[in-house]
């Protein structure tokens, strides 16, 4: 039987098409269609129902200890150009790995204040994390791990105007968005800590608000008790929905996500090693790219594989995309086939304009620039590839022409500086 | 996602387990997506469609349907020649998602054998098949 998050009605209510995500029934579009539920995250803001992800807290002496030896990301080595120590508000993206490399999960992991840690999972990724951490805690008695799956819900509000359609809500917006970069957070979600009275609703609910996402552009994540979900929900679309904010699900998150090159945990990264990938930025390289930084659980491994796997980004040539999966063949230049493709999806805010990939974000775009969208996504292979190189990927009778690629959907907005988006 | 009751299925047409429809006028056969179909599939991206001139038997794949979520085969609700393919879609796929039934159809068929036709469900018997898949 699967899981329902607190919204459930209220998706059902607005009509969306329900489908099954990570053992929850979740929304992949409303009526209004996953075009335009894509296309509002890059022009207006979008708001997503993402309760079904898990968080776990990690608290106690060996917090630290524990996260550093179980996480990819250097903890002592992650933020900004000059690779500080992660601090209390700040928050970082890597994996949880298996001995042998391979992936469990990918997380994103925040400082609370020294010794407490919250971190976030995949759906149904909360028990199995959880006992992991426990797995490889060194003493129980000075580690706490605690597992609040479907006690906290989310919601995510992405776009350029995600803070304009927030601000109204906030008890204190000035003091709030102020000095808050990418990847950091303010406030707790659990009225007892201090910290919950850094991020107040005008109603008083606490929430954990984060400069973090899954869509590449602008926007927050709001972590808050289950029991205020679908107050501050209905809260949010009341005041928001003329101006712009527009419920989108899952489909929409899945092609803003591969337009911003995020890997899905379970399909394009997973039980192979986690190496060769376009997440470099998730393993504790030093400045040269060539050591590690730290030990870590599957370090060794990583460095000894044989023959792993590539994983790249492709750019299609139009937005016509294939079934990805085992099915799926990938073809190099020379007529090989050399892997699977592990995700297909179109983004439909982008296109090609001669040989350059725009979207309609893009300040350059040309005078009339109406995209159709671009098939994108990754594709996993036995080969280097390089940049620029074309292959071509099929499954049963349909064969497209893509490109290796850099990067997908250009002009993304996630790391502007708040002071712009205000 | 529409309900049962909330799908528009015209009396007028004959539907096929796939979610085709077929719509007899004068010598040709019509054919597209139904209502569900197009409801299933969510925001129609890309019709890949036949030549005219080409046969193809009842249930052989006659070209694709690409949404926002998956790329989908179509099925020959009856055999024929191809005589007509809708050119609009090529520039407007999402007429589809509009007008299933009207500006949204997708080939016109000379049938091979009438009878094909006639074996089609109706209404009352799609809406069946549709309580039971449920």
């Amino acid at each position: 039987m699967e899981k329902k998050t607190p919204l459930n009605s209220w998706h059902r209510a607005e009509r969306a098409n329900m489908a099954i995500f990570g053992g929850y029934e979740m929304p992949l579009w409303y009526p209004t269609g996953a075009r335009k539920e894509h296309l509002s995250v890059l022009t207006d803001a979008g708001i997503f129902d993402t309760s079904h992800m898990a968080v776990i807290t990690v608290s106690g002496k060996e917090a630290r200890h524990l996260l550093q030896f179980c996480f990819t990301k250097d903890l002592d080595r992650c933020i900004g150009k000059n690779k500080t120590p992660l601090v209390q508000g700040r928050s970082a993206y890597g994996a949880f790995l298996c001995e042998d490399g391979t992936v469990l999960d990918d997380a994103i992991v925040s400082q609370i204040v020294d010794d407490h840690y919250v971190v976030v999972v995949n759906a149904g990724m909360g028990e199995p994390i959880t006992e992991h951490l426990q797995n490889h805690a060194q003493t129980r008695s000075s580690v706490s791990i605690i597992d609040l799956t479907d006690r906290l819900g989310k919601i995510d509000v992405q776009g350029p105007h995600a803070a304009r359609l927030l601000e109204p809500h906030l008890a204190d917006p000035q003091r709030v968005f102020e000095r808050m970069p990418y990847f950091s957070f303010k406030g707790y979600f659990d009225d007892r800590s201090p910290l919950s009275d850094e991020v107040r609703l005008i109603d008083g609910t606490p929430i954990l608000l984060s400069r973090t996402g899954y869509t590449g552009e602008f926007g927050f994540e709001l972590f808050m008790d289950e029991a205020h979900l679908i107050h501050v929900w209905n809260r949010l679309l009341h005041a928001g929905r003329d101006a712009g904010l527009t419920p989108c699900g899952l489909a929409a998150r899945d092609s803003l996500r591969t337009g911003a090159m995020l890997p899905l945990s379970h399909q394009d990264i997973g039980p192979w090693p986690f190496i060769n990938h376009p997440w470099q930025h998730a393993l504790p390289y030093d400045e040269r790219g060539i050591v590690f930084t730290k030990k870590f659980l599957g370090d060794t491994a990583l460095k000894h594989c044989a023959n792993p796997a590539f994983v790249y980004p492709f750019a299609g040539f139009d937005l016509r995309k294939i079934a990805p999966g085992d099915l799926s063949i990938v073809t190099n230049a020379e007529g090989n086939e050399v892997g699977t493709v592990l995700t297909c999806v179109t983004d439909v805010a982008i296109d090609r304009y001669q040989e350059t990939i725009f979207s309609i974000a893009s300040p350059n775009a040309p005078e009339g620039f109406q995209p159709k969208g671009l098939s994108c996504g990754f594709i996993k292979v036995n080969t280097p590839l390089a940049y620029g190189s074309i292959i071509e990927i099929k499954n049963g009778r349909r064969i497209l022409k893509a490109e290796i690629v850099q990067d997908i959907r250009p002009d993304r907005t996630a790391r502007k500086p708040m002071v712009q988006m205000r | 996602m529409k309900e049962i009751s909330d799908l528009i299925l015209p009396d007028n047409v004959k539907y096929a387990e796939d979610h085709e429809w077929a719509r007899s006028e004068g010598g040709a056969v019509t054919v597209g997506v139904n209502d569900y179909a197009q409801d299933q599939l969510g925001d129609i991206v890309y019709v890949e469609l036949p030549a005219v001139g080409d046969t193809f038997k009842k249930g052989e794949e006659f070209g694709s349907i690409e949404s926002v979520k998956a790329v989908s085969e179509m099925y020959m609700p009856i055999g024929g020649e191809i005589t007509a393919v809708n050119e609009d879609l090529e520039d407007s796929p999402e007429l589809i998602n509009e007008s299933p039934y009207e500006n949204g159809w997708i080939i016109k068929v000379v049938p091979t054998d009438e009878h094909e036709l006639n074996a089609l469900m109706d209404k009352k018997a799609y809406i069946g098949m549709l309580k039971g898949s449920e």
